[in-house]
């Protein structure tokens, strides 16, 4: 019991890396993934089947797997170095874009049609209506998916630790190994992290409650 | 104005428009009836380029504005802004007059106190005043409206009479969709009743005795 407070702190420790990790690969994501969900609905012919066969990979290959190719593999091929933080920002960016997309493409379709062709008859360009009349009401939409995926990045973070990245799950792997003791580190990582969740969850609702307009007209 | 010649358009093989020919004059009210499936809607949809016509043309040089049957009022903005929206995107240096002109226009149909409301909390009838406020704000020559009637009382649809009147006055062109014969002579200075896709009678009301009984018998 002794050893729990130093232990708290340096698991704890790992939580910066953990929320970087985070916000990086969601920024990443909803980027990715808003421009491959709007592209696949644009371009329905041969664009849109690519988009569908990316995002089919994606999905379809363990995340672990993304994280090792692009931490072996990408400086092979372009000669540099990527740091842990960026490999995984890169890796689960790419990972959460194909479900972010997915989410999206679901939100877009679900939007009746006549938003579009309301925008199309006032004259609005492609560009505004997707920015300030279709993405707004979609978002609404699909915010309680899109925590969800948030939520499914938090824990999927911990994979970092399998190519030495010093987050939460690592730190607590360390603790245990220096101690050869599991169960306390392993409490402690999952504290953490349900901790970080609940603090997600509690920003998502208040933001939900702040929705004050009508789904629909 | 605005001539279509021998349109034609088929959806999921079933023929809507077959060989369709109008010539709707400047700053008239041109009322399209006809049962439902007829192809009036399919008919104001091709004018606004919503679908392309499998055939056929329809030339006008002028700009055009639909008022859809469900009003599809963009839900998260509020009245205000879904009239100035558009107006602004392309003229944001005179984005105050665009908002004068909101308002003006709000005042004019009544519903001056639903300015910053959001369309979640108008009726029927007070979304069609926004719809039809939005239409106008970006200065069309022709309004297409779709079953502007639809689902409104007795006492609204008059409202709708002299509203889309009072438009129309200003050099407006007007072409409406619906199925309500009564309201379509009130309004329309001439009515074509499509049937099956093809114009089954064209009538000028105010030169036709029994008009809506006229066109009755087309159903």
């Amino acid at each position: 019991m002794s050893n729990t407070l130093p232990a708290l702190l340096f698991v704890g420790s790992g939580v910066a890396l953990t929320l970087e990790l985070l916000i990086g690969g969601i920024a990443v994501g909803v980027l990715l993934g808003t421009s491959l969900a709007i592209l696949r609905y644009m371009y329905k012919g041969i664009c849109g089947n690519c988009i569908g066969r990316i995002v089919s990979v994606i999905r379809g290959t363990p995340l672990i797997l993304q994280l090792s190719i692009v931490y072996f593999i990408t400086p092979v091929l372009l000669d540099c170095k990527l740091s842990i933080l960026a490999t995984g920002i890169i890796a689960f960016g790419i990972n959460s874009s194909a479900y972010v997309s997915e989410i999206l493409r679901a939100g877009v379709e679900s939007l009746p049609k006549g938003q579009f062709e309301a925008a199309k008859t006032l004259e609005i360009t492609s560009c505004y209506m997707w920015k300030d009349i279709i993405l707004p009401q979609v978002f609404v939409n699909i915010f309680p998916a899109f925590i969800n995926e948030i939520v499914s990045l938090l824990k999927e973070t911990a994979l970092i630790s399998v190519i030495g990245g010093m987050d939460i799950m690592r730190k607590s792997q360390i603790i245990a190994a220096e101690h050869y003791e599991y169960f306390t580190p392993l409490c402690l990582a999952g504290a953490y992290y349900y901790g970080l969740v609940i603090l997600i969850e509690y920003i998502g609702q208040k933001i939900e409650k702040r929705k004050f307009y009508a789904k629909n007209s | 104005m605005l001539k279509i010649h021998k349109v034609s358009k088929a959806l999921s093989n079933v023929r809507i428009l077959d060989e369709v020919s109008l010539d709707v004059k400047k700053a008239s009210i041109f009322g399209l009836a006809g049962p439902s499936g007829s192809g009036k809607s399919t008919l104001l949809r091709c004018i606004q380029k919503l679908e392309t016509p499998d055939s056929g043309s329809i030339d006008y040089s002028c700009r055009v504005c639909f008022m859809f049957q469900d009003f599809q009022l963009f839900p998260h903005m509020t009245v205000l802004q879904n009239l100035v929206y558009a107006p602004t995107l392309k003229d944001k240096a005179n984005a105050k007059e665009h908002i004068d002109k909101a308002k003006m226009m709000l005042k004019n149909l009544g519903i001056e106190s639903k300015i910053n409301d959001y369309p979640r909390t108008l009726s029927g009838g007070q979304k069609q005043r926004v719809a039809l406020a939005r239409s106008l704000m970006i200065n069309p020559d022709v309004l297409l409206c779709d079953e502007p009637t639809s689902g409104l009382d007795v006492s609204t649809i008059m409202d709708v009479v002299s509203l889309l009147k009072s438009v129309n006055n200003i050099g407006v062109t007007i072409v409406i969709a619906s199925h309500d014969l009564d309201f379509l002579t009130k309004i329309s200075d001439r009515i074509v009743l499509l049937k099956n896709g093809k114009i089954a009678i064209d009538i000028i009301p105010s030169q036709t005795p029994n008009s809506v009984e006229t066109l009755k018998g087309f159903y």
